[in-house]
């Protein structure tokens, strides 16, 4: 009898020990399913796109209709497109979650922004690519442009913006406004002062991955910004660019030759996946700065 | 009214929401002493203490009744900027919060943004640090983080910080009940030696420390004031019954 209770009682540990061992390695694997995705994409895009990077490739117009030639137009078009959709995005994104989690009142009016804000980002890019034509380039004026285009961009990632500026202001102690405010130090200036430079580096973080989707979207600015093919670079915030996406879709699917510039593709495919790398590991080292002397 | 009267509360009730956390408060504050609010947890007595700087007003859907002169005039009038009224009445809070900046900022980022008289900011930093007795284990890293300082370095840090100010009156709000005996110690001949020039009004959860340090002594319960005498009177022969009770510990 003893040695039976022994015996099941060892069998409950094998079987306890076993459900770990299977739960480890199935949570063990979806990691590793992702990590490989991530590793395999980026594996295809580099052995394919690498052949096609020259430094003629980076710096130079497309030629001969498309099939030659470099795509620095598209590289710095871009550029362009992120870096206004980021100034429009981030301060508009910033005050509203500001006004949201510090001034107003928590109700229902509140309640009802914060659904249309949700509503917002579940919204499909080419949706904000109609609005952004319908509103900033004819209603407004703005013709197909960078302007037009960064205005688009930087409506798309206001939800983002948002969210992780509540995050982060929301994260701050609310030990850190009574003391401030205790001082006789008023509201405006608390959240300048305090809340603000506490906040922005998870600000920041949030809004890396807004900022990567501004440069990887390639439907709001078909309608708003992107020209098919201009080899003169933008003079002005109202000329039309080249981008990368857009640029990727045209050879992909309305070339004169498709196949041949496969090769050219697949390079700009790369250059746009290290361009939106490099303006995350800019938006990561700025935060790394600035959290240096914030620790509480 | 008595010259000698710095603050004085007239039927004073205060709502959270629906709930009523003070009831029917009528009491004065005198200039330059130390007064002692004790009770049990949730009679009021940190309520009471944020009223007097207005600090119940970040919360949504609180209410007062009632009036609370500070210097004759009504802090709770229409016209009062409740930024103006923390100006002169400072606070010291239960868990050290001092800002994630540097000592010397900590303490001159009040007067900075206020726009105090500062023409000599590197004075009033270091003479509002010896006044919290800070200044001499900090003198030498006035420009290190303020996180790096022992929890009673950092108390006595949040005193200073609330000294340069210059205030009238430092509400303190539990302010030992994060520290250890030494540092509580240290707080106490603090408030010992600051009550020469300010008004000092302070919540305790510990009852020697009100007996120790404070000149007069209000019991709370429940949202009501039980009694109010001085410190004395309270611990040796209090008038009502329910003081003795919870000062011997008998219930609270």
């Amino acid at each position: 009898m003893e040695d039976m209770m022994k015996s099941f009682k060892n069998n409950s540990m094998k079987w306890r020990y076993f459900k770990q061992t299977l739960f480890f390695g199935a949570v063990r694997l979806s990691a590793l399913i992702i990590a490989l995705a991530l590793g395999g994409i980026l594996f295809y895009i580099i052995v394919n796109g690498i052949g096609a990077i020259s430094w003629d490739f980076i710096t130079k117009p497309p030629t001969d209709s498309m099939t030659k030639g470099g795509i620095m137009p598209a590289i710095l078009g871009t550029i362009y497109l992120t870096i206004g959709a980021i100034a429009i995005g981030l301060p508009l994104g910033i005050a509203s979650a500001i006004y949201l989690t510090e001034y107003a009142k928590q109700g229902r009016v509140i309640r009802l922004i914060k659904v249309g804000i949700n509503c917002l980002a579940g919204v499909p890019s080419v949706v904000f690519g109609l609005f952004g034509l319908g509103f900033f380039v004819i209603f407004l004026k703005f013709g197909s442009s960078i302007l037009s285009g960064s205005l688009t961009l930087g409506f798309l990632i206001l939800p983002t913006i948002i969210g992780a500026a509540e995050e982060a202001l929301k994260a701050v102690p609310q030990t850190f406004r009574e003391a401030s405010l205790s001082l006789g130090v008023s509201k405006w200036q608390t959240i300048y002062r305090i809340v603000l430079p506490n906040a922005l580096p998870g600000i920041l973080t949030g809004s890396i991955l807004g900022i990567g989707r501004a440069a990887g979207e390639t439907a709001p600015i078909m309608f708003t910004a992107a020209a098919y093919f201009t080899a003169k670079l933008p003079g002005s915030i109202f000329d039309e660019v080249m981008a990368l996406p857009y640029h990727i879709y045209v050879l992909a699917t309305a070339g004169t030759n498709i196949e041949a510039t496969r090769p050219i593709q697949y390079g700009t495919v790369l250059v746009l996946v290290a361009v939106v790398l490099s303006i995350d590991l800019i938006a990561i080292i700025i935060r790394s700065y600035m959290r240096k002397n914030k620790r509480w | 009214m008595d010259s000698d009267i710095i603050i004085k509360l007239n039927k004073v009730n205060f709502y959270y929401g629906q709930s009523r956390a003070l009831t029917d408060i009528t009491m004065n504050f005198r200039k330059n002493k130390v007064s002692a609010l004790i009770g049990p947890s949730g009679c009021g007595k940190s309520t009471l203490l944020r009223l007097l700087n207005r600090m119940n007003d970040l919360i949504d859907g609180t209410r007062i009744e009632g009036e609370i002169f500070f210097e004759e005039k009504n802090i709770y009038a229409k016209d009062v900027d409740p930024v103006e009224i923390r100006r002169k009445v400072g606070m010291v809070f239960q868990k050290p919060n001092p800002f994630p900046k540097t000592i010397y900022n900590n303490i001159a980022y009040g007067p900075k943004l206020t726009s105090m008289n500062t023409d000599d900011l590197d004075t009033l930093v270091e003479q509002s640090l010896k006044q919290a007795v800070l200044w001499d284990e900090v003198k030498d890293i006035l420009n290190k983080s303020a996180m790096n300082l022992s929890g009673g370095q950092q108390q006595r840090l949040c005193i200073a910080r609330a000294l340069a100010m210059k205030p009238d009156i430092l509400l303190m709000d539990e302010p030992t009940s994060a520290l250890d005996p030494i540092s509580t110690a240290k707080i106490e001949e603090l408030i010992e030696e600051l009550k020469k020039n300010y008004t000092i009004i302070i919540v305790t959860h510990n009852m020697q420390q009100a007996a120790r340090i404070s000149d007069e002594t209000a019991f709370f319960y429940l949202g009501n004031m039980v009694e109010y005498n001085k410190t004395e009177k309270i611990f040796t022969n209090p008038d009502v019954k329910h003081t003795e009770e919870y000062i011997t510990g008998r219930f609270g």
